[in-house]
């Protein structure tokens, strides 16, 4: 994978469910744990550059008869509340919008983000 | 530039007790509230947000109320846009305007008018403040208006666009004679749906919040309509009706089927001199948030121009609400720019010009 590899915790750190905001090569990230796997999406909501990562972690209604899932699938963006799957950062109620996301890989229980064109950063924050 | 919708909210509505008259400090002591201690008299609207009201990123550390604490809001809004002038809407002051008893209702409306001019006003010479009156009560709003509209950092007068009739209707010309007097104009803001204001939906409450949220500008429509036919600007030359958060795209085409049918019906307002349209370019101003967002951005331009909306649109956020507008992806005309996002708002506040605030801001 190209660009920079950013180290953002250990994996034991961060538990399923829970989420950190980061600031690596210049940009504000999102790093989530979603049932053991680990997502990056980046901070700026493709709507209208509102705080995305920082919402609620949730499910939402997946058919006609209120049947709620995906539950800690799903994040709201913190300013008008639009719903974007972490995996994939596809906008739920409209697929053609997506948030930008970031590869993460784990190695040696370290948790890393690949950020493109960027130096190491230093001073990340929770 | 000036964001002309941001909202100065609280913890928790006894910070009114000082200011309440001891009559009515008694009712939000030990009356009944529409939530647990602390809530703000008001009736509700049928429609209730599922995911809560506000930006989730505006909450302070403490976990007060988003909205409620100067610092944050400072960061947030004055400082990382730029702000020359925030106008302060209040929060819930306006829903005052849902209450049946119209004494209760003035006397809330006073106590945050009072707790505004003293806990809000003074902490940044960047903070300019909206006069909330009741306006099921036109005489006690005018009093209100007399009492506090000459307060240096009062810029305009605000009340909720859900009302019980529209506000061009003789009912409410006390109010639009004590603003005339004082020379400010009238804000009319979103809100106020619920208890004495019961028609905000044309046809009858509609049942999910985003669908009625796309429909509540309907209440915008029947002011700007009211205001001009009853005359409120032929009577008042220096009235001005602010239209705050209640749409843009709709404007046009309203005036022009009111310039249509008035140049038929002359005869039913004869106070009339001029085309509706016209009372609305001078008189008349719309706040940008939520401004629509049509498939192509260009399209929203041409009918707005053909109405001089550059002259009548201007900026507002709408902080620290979810339906926020961050300035910096509000995509304008570039002619539009400085106007919008500074120029109306100066003139029709009368604010002085940028470099005279830096001086005398001592920022
Ligand atoms: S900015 Fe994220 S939903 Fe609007």
């Amino acid at each position: 994978m190209r660009g920079e590899r950013h180290v953002v915790c250990r994996a034991s750190e961060l538990a399923p469910g829970e989420r950190r905001i980061v600031r690596l090569g210049g940009r504000s990230i999102g790093v989530f744990n979603v049932g053991g796997s680990f997502y990056a999406l980046h901070n700026g909501c493709p709507h209208k550059g509102g705080a995305l990562c920082e919402g609620p972690i949730c499910g939402t209604t997946v058919d006609a008869s209120f049947g709620y899932g995906r539950d800690g699938e799903i994040v709201r963006c913190a300013w008008h509340g639009w719903e974007f799957d972490i995996a994939t950062g596809v906008a739920i109620a409209d697929p053609a919008v997506r948030a930008r996301t970031y590869p993460v890989v784990v190695e040696d229980g370290q948790v890393m983000v690949v950020v493109p064109g960027t130096t190491r950063a230093r001073g990340v924050r929770r | 530039m000036i964001d002309c919708d941001v909202h100065n909210s609280w913890h928790s509505a006894e910070v009114l007790l000082p200011y309440l008259p001891p009559a009515f400090r008694e009712y939000l002591q030990r009356g009944e509230l529409p939530g647990p201690r602390g809530s703000f008299p008001h009736a509700h609207r049928p429609w209730l947000h599922p995911e809560g009201f506000m930006r989730y990123d505006a909450v302070p550390a403490s976990g007060a109320a988003a909205g409620s604490e100067y610092e944050l809001l400072r960061e947030q809004v004055l400082d990382r846009y730029d702000v020359d002038y925030a106008i302060l809407t209040g929060d819930e002051a306006i829903e005052a305007s849902t209450l049946a008893n119209p004494y209760y209702a003035n006397a809330l409306t006073s106590a945050y008018n009072d707790w505004l001019v003293q806990e809000w006003l003074p902490a940044d010479p960047r903070l300019k403040g909206s006069l909330v009156v009741a306006p099921q009560d036109p005489h006690g709003a005018a009093a209100e208006i007399r009492r506090m509209g000459d307060h240096d950092d009062i810029v305009q007068v605000l009340m909720s666009s859900g009302s019980q009739r529209p506000y061009g209707d003789p009912f409410f010309h006390p109010i639009w004679e004590a603003a005339a007097e004082l020379d400010l104009p009238i804000a009319v803001h979103l809100g106020g749906q619920g208890g004495l204001n019961a028609n905000p939906i044309g046809c009858g409450p509609t049942t999910f919040f985003w669908e009625t949220h796309a429909l509540l500008c309907e209440t915008g429509m029947a002011h700007l309509a009211s205001t001009i036919a009853h005359g409120v600007f032929e009577r008042w030359p220096n009235a001005r009706l602010i239209l705050v958060e209640c749409g843009v795209a709709w404007v046009p085409p309203i005036l022009w089927r009111l310039d249509e049918d008035y140049r038929a019906l002359r005869k039913e307002t004869p106070w009339l001199r001029r085309l509706p349209s016209e009372y609305a370019h001078e008189h008349i101003r719309m706040t940008t948030q939520p401004l629509e967002q049509p498939r192509s951005p260009e399209a929203l331009w041409p009918a707005l121009d053909d109405i001089g909306a550059r002259d009548m649109l201007m900026f507002a956020s709408d902080y620290p609400h979810w339906d926020f507008e961050d300035p910096r992806f509000l995509r304008l005309p570039e002619s539009w720019r400085e106007p919008v996002l500074d120029g109306n708002a100066r003139d029709v506040y009368g604010l002085p010009a940028r470099d005279r605030v830096s001086e005398g801001a001592g920022r």
